[in-house]
C-alpha cells in the first residue's frame, strides 16, 4: 500500500528525517512516535506530498505521491494541520460537498452518518469560524470518514479532543484497520497508539550537520 | 480482534538523543512502548530531599497527607507530583483597596515606557524630516495634478460636464457616508486593542473616560477623509469656488455624523440600523450616479444654478451637523455601556489587518474580514448539495454565490460604469474603467477559488486537478461577468452624444473581452500567494524588500491592463484575443511552478533509480 525509501528532510543544518524507510501493508496501522520536534510531522507531511523530501521516494499502491496527483488524493485521507475551511459553508455542507466530489453512493447518508458519530449534528448548520478547537478537530476528523480511502494518514488526530473523543476515535481507527485501511499516524497518546497501532516507529532528536554548529 | 504486534520498525535508523538529554524511549527498549508523561520516581526522590521546614506545613505532613489512591490521578494513571514548596495564600479585601482612576493608569504606562525609546532624538528628527519631506513632495504633485485637472475639465461645457459637475457631489456624499457607516460597523468604531482590553477595560476604572478620546479619533478620522474625498471628486468633475468648499465641507460633515450614529447604535449594542442605513447610502449614491448617465445620455434634464447647489451643500452640512452633534452626545453618555468583547474585536481587526497592510497582502486582509463577516453571523441554513464529481464543487459554488445575495447584484450595479464613463466623454478607457469595474466586483464571488489555492490541504481532500478545481470555481463569476457583459454592451457601441461610435461587431467583442478581463483579475488576485519573506531580498533604493512586495498591489489590476491595452491602444481586437487566451491557459489550467518541478525531480529520480537497477 504505502512505500517509503531512504527519505531525509532537513531543514538549514538540521536534519529532521534520514534514511527513512517504511513499508505499510493494507489492514496495518503505524504509528509514529517521539518527542516534540523528532520528525513526525514532516516524515507525515512528506507522506501526503504536502512537503517536499530532500531524498528518497514515496509510493501509494505503486504510484509516486504528488500533491497534485488526482490519484494521490484520492488514495490517500489526510488529517493534518493545514486542512482549511470554507468560511461561509456550514459544517454539513463541507462534509456533503467532500462525499459529492469523490461520488460517494447515497452521500447522504454517509454524512448523516459520519456527523452522528464525531457528534457534530446540533452544530450542522454551523460556520466554521464559530466552533471550538475540538469540534474544528472532529470536522477535520470527518472529512477522513465521508470519502473512500486506502490509506489514512493522521497527525496527532487526538489533539484537542476530550476523553470521551480520543476512545471513540481509538476504536474507529481500529475498526478502519480491521477493515483492510492502512493508517499511519503521529501521537502522543498511549490508549490511541495501543488500541490502533500494528506497529509503533519511534522518531528520534533533529541532529546538527556536522562543521553547521555555530 | 487481534492482539498488535508491536515491533520497531526494520527499515528505521532511529536517531541518536542528545548527550544529557533523557531517554524518550523508555526502560523498554525502542519501539516497544511509549514513555510514561510524568516521572514520579525523580518526583519521589526529590521531595525526600526538601528540607523539614518545608514539610511542616505542607500537605507532606503524616497527618495531612492522604494516601495515593485519594490522590487525583493524571490519564496516564500516576499521580499528581506533590508541589514541592508550601502553598502561601495572601488575601485583600475590596475594603483594603482604592481603585486608580483613568489618569492614574494612563499615566502609569506612560512612565513605564518612558525611557525604553528605540530610537536616538538624531534619528528620530532624521525620520520625520524624510516624512515631512515625501508628503510634501508628493503632496505638491498631487495637488498640481488635481488642480490642471480642474481647470481642464471647467473648460468642458458639453451636457455629459455639467450633469457630472452637478451631481457627482451629490454621488459622493452618499457613497462617502455608506462606505464610513460600513467602516465604523466594521471596526466598531469605538475600539481597544486585546491588550487593552485585558490589562486595562477589566480594571475597576470608568470605562467611558478611557474610551472617548477613541470616539473623538474615530470621528476626526471620518471628517478628515471624507472632506478629503469630497474635495479630489468636486475638482476632479471641473466645480470650483465656493462649491468646492461647499461639497468638502459637507462630505467631511456627513462621513462624521454616520460615524457617531454607528457609534450611538454600538454603545446600545446593536449593529443593525448602521449596516441598513450604509446599504441605503450605497443605493443613493448609485441612483445619482445613474441619474448622471440619464442627464448625460439627453434621456432626461435638469439644471441647477450655482447659488442653489451651495445651498444644497449648505442644508446638507447642517443636517450632517445635527446628526454628529446629537448622536455625539449619545454615545459618549453611553460609552460604558460597551461590551469589552465588541471592543476589542475592532481592535484584534485592526491589528490583523495592519499586519496584512504592512505586507501589503491584499488578499489576507479580504480573508480576515470574510471570516469576521463569517463569524458574525455564525449560523446558515444548510442545504444538501446536488451533482457529483466536479459537478458537486460548482454546484456548491453557485450555492454559495446565492447565500451571499448583494454578491452578484452588486457586479451587474457596476455594469453602470461604461456607461458613465462613456457619458462623461471617457469613451476611450471604457474597456479598461469597465473591466477595473468587474474585477473588483467579482472578488466575493471567487471565496471559493481562494480557500481552495491559499493552502493545499482543503484541495488535497478533492479527487481533482488544481485546473479541475481552479475551472470549477471560476464558473459562477464566469457567468455573471458574461450577463454584465450583456448588461453593459450597448455601453460600448456608444450613446447620447457618442451613439453609433462603435460597429456593433466590435463592440460585442469589446465588451467580451473586457468582461473577460475583469474575470481574470478577479482571479489573478485571488489565486496570487502571499509575499514570501523567506526569499532572498532585493536590494532597492529603499532598502531590501522581498521581490513579490513590489508587484502584490497591482496584482489583478495587471491582468485587466494586458487585455485592455491593445483596445486603449488601438491595435487589433485580434492581439487582446491571444493575450486573453495565454492569461486563460496560465490562470485556469491549474499551472503550478512548483507542482512542475516537484514532477520533474519525481521524473529525475525515477530515472537514476532505473539507472541503478541497469548497472546491477
Amino acid at each position: 500500500m504505502l512505500k517509503v525509501s531512504g527519505l531525509r528532510r532537513a531543514y538549514g543544518p538540521v536534519t529532521i528525517v534520514r534514511d527513512f524507510d517504511l513499508e505499510v501493508r493494507a489492514g496495518e496501522a503505524v504509528a509514529l512516535t517521539g518527542r516534540n520536534g523528532s520528525g513526525k510531522s514532516t516524515v507525515l507531511r512528506c507522506l501526503v506530498g504536502a512537503d517536499k523530501a530532500d531524498e528518497g521516494t514515496v509510493e501509494v499502491n505503486g504510484h509516486p505521491v504528488l500533491e497534485t496527483s488526482v490519484q494521490s488524493r484520492r488514495d490517500i485521507a489526510t488529517v493534518i494541520d493545514d486542512l482549511d475551511f470554507f468560511p461561509d459553508l456550514s459544517v454539513v455542507e463541507h462534509l456533503d460537498l467532500l462525499a459529492r466530489a469523490h461520488g460517494v453512493p447515497d452521500a447522504d447518508a454517509l454524512v448523516d452518518e459520519v456527523l452522528e458519530e464525531v457528534q457534530l449534528v446540533p452544530q450542522s448548520g454551523q460556520l466554521p469560524g464559530t466552533l471550538s478547537s475540538g469540534q474544528r478537530r472532529r470536522l477535520g476528523l470527518a472529512t477522513a470518514f465521508v470519502r473512500p480511502r486506502d490509506l489514512l494518514v493522521m497527525d496527532e488526530p487526538e489533539a484537542r479532543l476530550d476523553v470521551e473523543g480520543v476512545a471513540w476515535l481509538a476504536n474507529r481507527l481500529r475498526a478502519e484497520r480491521e477493515q483492510g485501511l492502512a493508517i499511519v499516524f503521529a501521537s502522543h497518546e498511549p490508549s490511541l497508539v495501543d488500541t490502533v497501532a500494528t506497529r509503533v516507529v519511534e522518531l528520534g532528536a533533529p541532529r546538527q550537520t556536522e562543521g553547521a554548529r555555530g | 480482534m487481534s492482539e498488535p504486534d508491536r515491533t520497531s520498525e526494520p527499515g528505521r535508523t532511529a536517531e541518536p538523543t542528545r548527550a544529557g538529554e533523557p531517554d524518550p524511549i523508555g526502560p523498554d527498549g525502542p519501539g516497544r512502548s511509549l514513555p510514561p508523561a510524568v516521572t514520579p520516581k525523580g518526583a519521589r526522590k526529590k521531595r525526600k530531599k526538601e528540607p523539614k521546614a518545608a514539610s511542616t506545613s505542607g500537605p507532606a505532613t503524616p497527618a495531612a497527607a492522604e494516601s495515593l489512591s485519594e490522590r487525583p490521578m493524571l490519564r496516564t494513571g500516576q499521580p499528581l507530583p506533590r508541589p514541592a514548596h508550601p502553598v502561601r495564600v495572601t488575601t485583600v479585601t475590596a475594603e483594603e483597596c482604592e481603585p486608580a482612576d483613568h489618569r492614574e493608569l494612563l499615566g502609569l504606562m506612560r512612565d513605564w515606557r518612558k525611557g525604553r525609546a528605540t530610537k536616538k532624538l538624531g534619528e528620530v528628527i532624521s525620520d520625520a524630516y524624510v516624512v515631512v519631506f515625501g508628503v510634501l513632495l508628493v503632496g505638491a504633485m498631487a495637488v498640481n495634478v488635481v488642480l490642471q485637472a480642474q481647470t481642464t475639465v471647467s473648460q468642458c461645457a458639453t451636457v455629459a460636464c455639467t450633469s457630472a459637475r452637478l451631481f457627482l457631489p451629490w454621488a459622493t456624499v452618499a457613497l462617502v457616508a455608506g462606505l464610513a457607516l460600513s467602516m465604523a460597523r466594521l471596526f466598531g468604531p469605538v475600539l481597544a486593542s486585546a491588550a487593552e482590553g485585558t490589562w486595562l477595560m477589566s480594571a475597576p476604572v470608568g470605562r467611558a473616560r478611557l474610551l472617548r478620546p477613541r470616539l473623538v479619533s474615530a470621528l476626526l478620522i471620518a471628517l478628515l477623509g471624507g472632506a478629503l474625498v469630497g474635495i479630489l471628486v468636486t475638482l476632479l468633475s471641473g466645480t470650483a469656488g465656493r462649491e468646492v468648499a461647499a461639497w468638502t465641507i459637507a462630505t467631511g460633515l456627513s462621513a462624521a455624523a454616520v460615524v457617531a450614529w454607528a457609534a450611538a447604535w454600538q454603545t446600545a449594542g446593536r449593529s443593525g440600523p448602521a449596516r441598513w442605513s450604509a446599504r441605503l447610502f450605497a443605493l443613493l449614491g448609485l441612483a445619482v450616479l445613474v441619474l448622471v448617465v440619464a442627464l448625460a445620455a439627453g434621456w432626461t434634464t435638469f439644471t441647477l444654478p450655482g447659488v442653489a447647489r451651495i445651498e444644497i451643500a449648505a442644508a446638507v452640512a447642517a443636517g450632517a451637523v445635527l446628526l454628529l452633534v446629537v448622536c455625539a452626545v449619545v454615545a459618549g453618555r453611553r460609552l460604558d455601556r460597551i461590551e469589552r468583547l465588541r471592543l476589542t474585536s475592532g481592535g484584534s481587526l485592526v491589528s490583523g489587518l495592519s499586519g496584512a497592510f504592512y505586507a501589503l497582502d491584499l488578499g489576507l486582509i479580504h480573508d480576515i474580514v470574510v471570516e469576521r463577516r463569517a463569524r458574525e453571523k455564525g449560523h446558515v441554513r444548510a442545504m444538501r448539495g446536488s451533482g457529483e464529481a466536479v459537478r458537486a464543487l460548482v454546484l456548491r459554488e453557485v450555492q454559495r454565490a446565492l447565500r451571499s445575495p448583494a454578491a452578484v447584484p452588486t457586479v451587474l450595479l457596476t455594469a453602470v460604469v461604461p456607461y458613465a464613463a462613456d457619458a462623461l466623454g471617457l469613451a476611450t478607457v471604457v474597456p479598461f474603467l469597465g473591466a477595473l469595474a468587474v474585477f473588483v466586483s467579482l472578488i466575493p464571488l471567487t471565496g471559493g477559488l481562494r480557500v481552495l489555492t491559499r493552502n493545499s490541504g482543503l484541495a488535497r481532500t478533492l479527487p481533482f486537478t488544481n485546473g479541475q478545481i481552479r475551472r470549477a470555481t471560476v464558473v459562477v463569476p464566469a457567468v455573471v461577468a458574461l450577463v454584465w457583459a450583456i448588461a453593459s454592451a450597448p455601453a460600448f457601441v456608444g450613446f447620447g452624444e457618442s451613439a453609433g461610435s462603435r460597429p456593433v461587431l466590435e463592440a460585442v467583442q469589446v465588451t467580451l473581452l473586457t468582461a473577460f478581463a475583469g474575470l481574470m483579475g478577479a482571479v489573478r488576485w485571488t489565486t496570487a500567494k502571499p509575499v514570501n519573506w523567506g526569499a532572498p531580498m532585493a536590494s532597492t533604493p529603499a532598502g531590501a524588500i522581498p521581490p513579490g512586495m513590489i508587484t502584490a498591489p497591482i496584482r489583478g489590476i495587471d491582468m485587466v491592463l494586458l487585455i485592455t491595452a491593445p483596445i486603449l491602444l488601438n491595435l487589433p481586437l485580434v492581439v487582446s484575443f491571444v493575450i486573453a487566451a495565454i492569461v486563460a491557459v496560465v490562470l485556469l489550467g491549474g499551472f503550478s511552478s512548483e507542482g512542475l518541478q516537484a514532477t520533474r525531480e519525481q521524473q529525475q529520480k525515477e530515472l537514476e533509480r532505473q539507472r541503478a537497477a541497469r548497472r546491477r
